[in-house]
């Protein structure tokens, strides 16, 4: 193997890797504290696209600018989806943790709903943001790095360190902590459960918003672009450790280099055969994940 | 006008379609320690658990100083005044004992004093202030025990209920964690007590109930109770 493609795939997989990570960080977050695997994610990403898309088309917003309508507003649709649709599921439970299934299979209708209607409103066709202005590739040494790839890769990890950080150092973080670690305890130390159920989701939704901004200028909205994301989250959420925040950056990394490194011997779709091995091959080594506990 | 402290009356919650309190009536008079004693099932953790909106009352209800806590979600039964040191501990294990504590102040009003009640809660328990950046799980069960009353301290409670707070605690243990109790009725609270230890528990009681199948069988002063022939005869075997 030539080590200049080699080393090429490397840095093309640690871009996309990073990615996968920043997207998969809401649905690991959603988890971390809810215990509710929401299925729905990449439709939620799906949703900022469109939102990052007509922000440019009809109101000619610079895509990463959009992000400022995005955000908010993916905050609002999370933190109405969980007091709304997914709460009434928490409160009928009286064990401590959600029945995984019920709530799988709610969220499960929320992606069929979100996916089907936006399919109704926006049609089928491939709608793409055109940048403006032209960013040229960086070059690492011989290797060129495309911009805007690299711009969403960094945002993911600065993302990762300042939720890990928010989460750490501030009054709410620790209330979410709390509430993640024992529900009924921090029920009964004046925490506001369900208020805080609905931010974590809002929050975990915020950081789709931002990504779909982010990854707009390189990924075009369909209606049906959702799930292919949602299921790689899914992968590197399991792969990272369900609910750790680093061990998702480290989760996607691990699989966009590998699927990188991997389509160079073989064709795209089998590399992601390959990723799924590794997955399984992980998981037998380590059930919890890389970053997870045991 | 005299106001208890909490008054319950005719309290009746389950689970489903069991009914575990089938109308239980209690009152605490404030500055008061007060034991609730009864069986396993009796429904002892029930009655904490309704009182605090975790599990909903059918019917009856409970006042705090002669507010009516009935049917308020468990963050605003915290924020009235009634706050409790649940069973078997619950605390944040993946937390320091300092976040623990500080978990415990969330509701505004705690919040606000939340460093001189932490000076108050380390004075009660100065191995807390050693330890205050050590992870939660890796304490002593009497230790832990610690952090859970200092946790309830640390809502700044009208109220505290604690709910077996010597289980599985060593016998010296238990001898100072009433001591410590006893020194927190000093700091003008009242104090709902569910125990095990029916004889100890009694000595430092102002007055007891005893709880059986979902209803007060009895109730007297500590002295009276420990006279009591039913009394003696189920739960301290003489």
């Amino acid at each position: 193997m030539d080590p200049f493609i080699l080393s090429f795939a490397v840095v093309n997989g640690l871009l996309q890797g990073g990615i996968y990570g920043g997207i998969a960080l809401g649905l690991s977050l959603i988890f971390g504290v809810l215990r509710v695997v929401n299925f729905a994610h990449g439709s939620f990403l799906m949703l900022s696209l469109y939102l990052s898309f007509w922000c440019w088309n009809l109101l000619g917003i610079d895509p990463y600018l959009s992000a400022i309508v995005t955000v908010p507003a993916m905050f609002a649709l999370g933190y109405f989806v969980q007091s709304v649709i997914i709460s009434p599921l928490i409160r009928r439970e009286r064990a401590l943790v959600v029945e995984p299934l019920s709530a799988l299979l709610l969220t499960c209708g929320v992606f069929l709903v979100l996916d089907n209607v936006a399919l109704m409103a926006f049609g089928p066709d491939v709608r793409s943001v055109q940048l403006s202005y032209y960013l040229p590739s960086l070059m690492l040494g011989p290797i060129p790095v495309n911009i805007p790839r690299l711009i969403a890769a960094l945002a993911a990890i600065l993302v990762a360190v300042g939720v890990s950080f928010w989460l750490r150092h501030s009054h709410a973080g620790r209330a979410i902590r709390a509430t993640a670690q024992n529900r009924d305890a921090a029920a009964m130390s004046g925490i506001d459960v369900p208020k805080v159920y609905a931010v974590t989701f809002g929050l975990g939704c915020a950081i789709l918003g931002l990504f779909g901004a982010l990854i707009s200028p390189f990924i075009p909205a369909t209606p049906t672009i959702g799930l292919a994301f949602g299921i790689k989250s899914f992968i590197v959420v399991v792969l990272g450790g369900m609910g750790s925040i680093p061990g998702s950056i480290i989760g996607g990394l691990v699989i966009g280099v590998f699927e990188a490194v991997a389509s160079q011997f073989v064709t795209a779709t089998s590399a992601a055969i390959f990723s799924l091995g590794l997955f399984i091959l992980v998981l037998l080594v380590r059930p919890a994940g890389i970053m997870g506990k045991a | 006008m005299y106001k208890p402290a909490l008054k319950i009356a005719g309290l009746t919650s389950g689970y489903g379609d069991i009914r575990v309190l089938r109308g239980v009536d209690l009152e605490l008079k404030p500055g008061t320690i007060v034991a609730l004693i009864g069986a396993n099932g009796a429904g002892k953790t029930t009655l904490l658990r309704t009182i605090s909106g975790l599990v909903k009352a059918d019917s009856g209800f409970s006042e705090l100083y002669g507010e009516s806590i009935h049917g308020l979600a468990p963050h605003r039964v915290v924020q009235a005044g009634f706050v409790q040191s649940p069973e078997g501990k619950q605390l944040f294990a993946d937390m320091t004992i300092l976040e623990n504590l500080m978990v415990g102040a969330h509701s505004k009003r705690a919040y606000e004093r939340r460093n001189e009640t932490l000076e108050e809660v380390y004075e009660l328990f100065p191995i807390l202030a050693e330890r205050r950046y050590q992870r939660a799980s890796t304490l002593s069960g009497g230790q832990q025990q610690m952090v859970a009353v200092g946790r309830a301290l640390m809502a700044l409670p009208k109220v505290l209920a604690l709910d077996e707070p010597s289980l599985g605690l060593a016998p010296i243990m238990v001898d100072r964690l009433f001591e410590s109790i006893a020194k927190i009725r000093e700091r003008n609270l009242s104090i709902l007590i569910i125990e095990q230890n029916v004889f100890q528990v009694l000595e430092m009681a102002d007055y007891g109930y005893v709880l059986e199948n979902g209803q007060i069988s009895l109730s007297g002063t500590g002295a009276e109770l420990l006279g009591n022939s039913h009394l003696r005869a189920t739960y301290l075997g003489l």
